[in-house]
């Protein structure tokens, strides 16, 4: 249980910042200078709010009006960064265990090993940072804040500086982090789809307050929560069953609920889950099944909410999970689609992006 | 011209040996203080840290006479610290080689100083701060993280501060004087030697041993520096 309650001001930007956390991963979802960065760093520590509190398991780590401010190191809270900042001068093995080493042997709650092997970084040891990939930086030094068993891990863009593909290869690993170590985490980002995918508990962050908390599908029907989110793209992050494997054709067939799904072909064993992102303005409605068309996804599901957004319409179907479908208010009209209406969902295969498969032992 | 030009005495070793022996101790002595001024001045603000680094520099830009006259008034024997000095501990510095090493120190200070400080600054803050959220007290932090790094600049300044001993001159004179086997450093020895007749080629043949150790002590703050820079993945930009 996280309990903030936050106010930095520095020249004419002040922050604002109040929520309470007892999710296991939140979501900070907000555009670029909306004061994420901030907020996490007042909460690690790094920079002194002007006023408020910090509880964070009921222990004070900040109060103004109790002259309460804890060191950073003495917080426990472990932080990655968008740009690694692992110790240039020190090997990997030496980064990790950075740390590490200075915690007493029953504060060490993680397994050096198990990190190790979580990561898939072992092999790393001898290098030193600047001769590792931009992906391998991330999970040293996902691995180095892992390993100081911190009690709140703080996630500040930590993918930001890596491009797509590499980006889908990292975050199977924060997943994992999530599943099997139980650290608790706030996860900072500007992408929606890298925060559906861990989370759907989300604070939307603008312009130095938090404008709303919750499930990001519960949030998205109050328009000024819907109109940032717009702003920053929309993606649908759908989490399916590997039902069949086609490597001759190209494609795996996947179940969400009761219907079927084509993606491209992944690598993953039938039976296990994969989660795969869709974009809102890559979705088209259409009021009957379309036969003869190559578009193989039409799920069919209930409107339940449809919201204007500039001169775009957000309609949100219910196909046993919620998606988000951007049209324009013409086609809308023309088709007489209104709440309660059912309509299929028809996107391509190849407008479908993956994400790698995770492997959980 | 004969061979015997070309022969070393005994006296000109001894001024080479005291030389390298005053810039030695000079170079060990302002390690630490240097480190430490370099870290206030380069991290911290506090009330009089402008006079604090004037202070550091005066030496730089004074003509050498002044801080080796002042050392006299204050460490002479009869000076105030120097007369506290001999009656309580029986020390007297004035005129010996350890006095010699305080004149080459404060000469050399602002030097170590400037190169330390220039490089402690340049570490990167976020790495400092990433440190300090893994667990790390803060002196911890300056001396696994900071001083590492800034090693480059540091070696630097240590050279530029031991070149700075091995020819300091006036401030060297004027608090210990000149005394052979003592006080009398390479510098000294030439100076006495020009004043000699006859001395020309003994002064010839300590000013090339001048410009040889002069020439080793920045290969090897080269070689240091690239060897520093290498092990912190920096070394390779220029390959």
């Amino acid at each position: 249980m996280i309990d903030i309650d936050l106010k930095c001001i520095q020249g004419n930007f002040e922050l604002n910042a109040k929520c309470s956390i007892d999710t296991p991963v939140l979501g900070l979802f907000g555009p670029s200078g909306a004061g994420k960065s901030t907020l996490l760093a007042m909460i690690a520590g790094l920079k002194k709010p002007t006023a408020g509190h910090l509880i964070v398991d009921g222990e004070y780590l900040f109060d103004s009006a109790k002259g309460i401010d804890l060191a950073p190191h003495k917080r426990r809270i472990g932080t990655v960064f968008q740009d690694s900042l692992l110790f240039p001068h020190l090997n990997v093995r030496d980064n990790l265990n950075y740390g590490f080493n200075l915690l007493a042997k029953k504060q060490q709650r993680l397994k050096f090993s198990q990190i190790v092997e979580l990561l898939e970084v072992g092999h790393l040891f001898t290098q030193k940072p600047h001769q590792l990939s931009g992906g391998e930086k991330q999970r040293v030094a996902l691995g180095r804040a892992l390993l100081t068993s911190p009690r709140l891990l703080l996630l500040d863009e930590p993918l930001a500086s890596l491009d797509v593909r590499l980006k889908r290869q990292i975050l199977p690993f924060l997943r994992r982090a999530k599943d099997e170590l139980k650290i608790p985490m706030i996860y900072v980002s500007h992408a929606i789809d890298e925060i559906l995918y861990l989370t759907s508990q989300i604070a939307m962050i603008d312009a130095g307050k938090i404008i709303a908390t919750g499930k990001f599908h519960e949030l998205i029907h109050e328009q000024k929560v819907l109109v940032l989110a717009q702003s920053l793209g929309l993606e649908n992050v759908l989490h399916t069953q590997v039902l069949e494997q086609h490597p001759n054709h190209g494609y795996s067939l996947t179940s969400i609920g009761t219907q079927l799904l084509v993606i491209p072909l992944i690598e993953a064993v039938i039976g296990s889950q994969v989660s795969v992102t869709i974009a809102a303005n890559n979705i088209a409605l259409s009021t009957k099944r379309v036969e003869g068309i190559s578009i193989q996804n039409q799920l069919v599901g209930k409107v339940n909410d449809i919201q204007q957004v500039g001169t775009r319409m957000l309609v949100s179907v219910d196909v046993g999970v919620q998606l988000l479908v951007e049209v324009t208010a013409k086609s809308l009209l023309d088709m007489q689609i209104g709440q309660g209406s059912t309509v299929f969902c028809l996107f391509k295969t190849q407008s479908i992006q993956l994400f790698p498969a995770i492997n959980l032992q | 011209m004969t061979a015997s030009m070309y022969l070393i005495s005994a006296t000109e070793i001894a001024a080479l040996m005291l030389s390298i022996k005053v810039a030695a101790y000079c170079t060990l002595a302002i390690c630490v203080p240097g480190i430490a001024v370099a870290w206030l001045l380069a991290k911290k603000s506090f009330l009089g840290k402008s006079l604090l680094d004037s202070l550091v520099h005066l030496p730089l830009v004074l003509p050498p006479v002044v801080p080796g006259f002042l050392l006299l008034l204050l460490l002479g024997s009869q000076g105030v610290l120097g007369q506290w000095l001999q009656q309580s501990f029986g020390i007297s510095v004035a005129f010996t080689w350890i006095g010699a090493v305080i004149a080459s120190a404060v000469m050399a200070f602002p030097l170590m100083v400037r190169s330390a400080r220039l490089a402690i600054s340049q570490v990167d803050k976020r790495l400092e701060a990433a440190a300090q959220s893994l667990g790390a007290h803060p002196l911890r932090v300056f001396l696994t993280i900071t001083l590492p790094l800034a090693l480059p600049g540091i070696v630097t300044g240590l050279v530029l501060a031991f070149s700075r001993s091995l020819g300091e001159f006036g401030a060297t004179i004027t608090f210990v004087g000149n005394i052979e086997g003592e006080t009398r450093t390479l510098p000294l020895a030439i100076y006495t030697y020009t004043q000699l007749p006859g001395g020309d080629n003994a002064a010839i043949r300590l000013a090339v041993l001048s410009m040889l150790i002069a020439l080793a002590a920045l290969m090897v703050s080269d070689w240091l520096e690239r060897k520093a820079l290498r092990r912190i993945g920096q070394g390779l930009k220029h390959d």
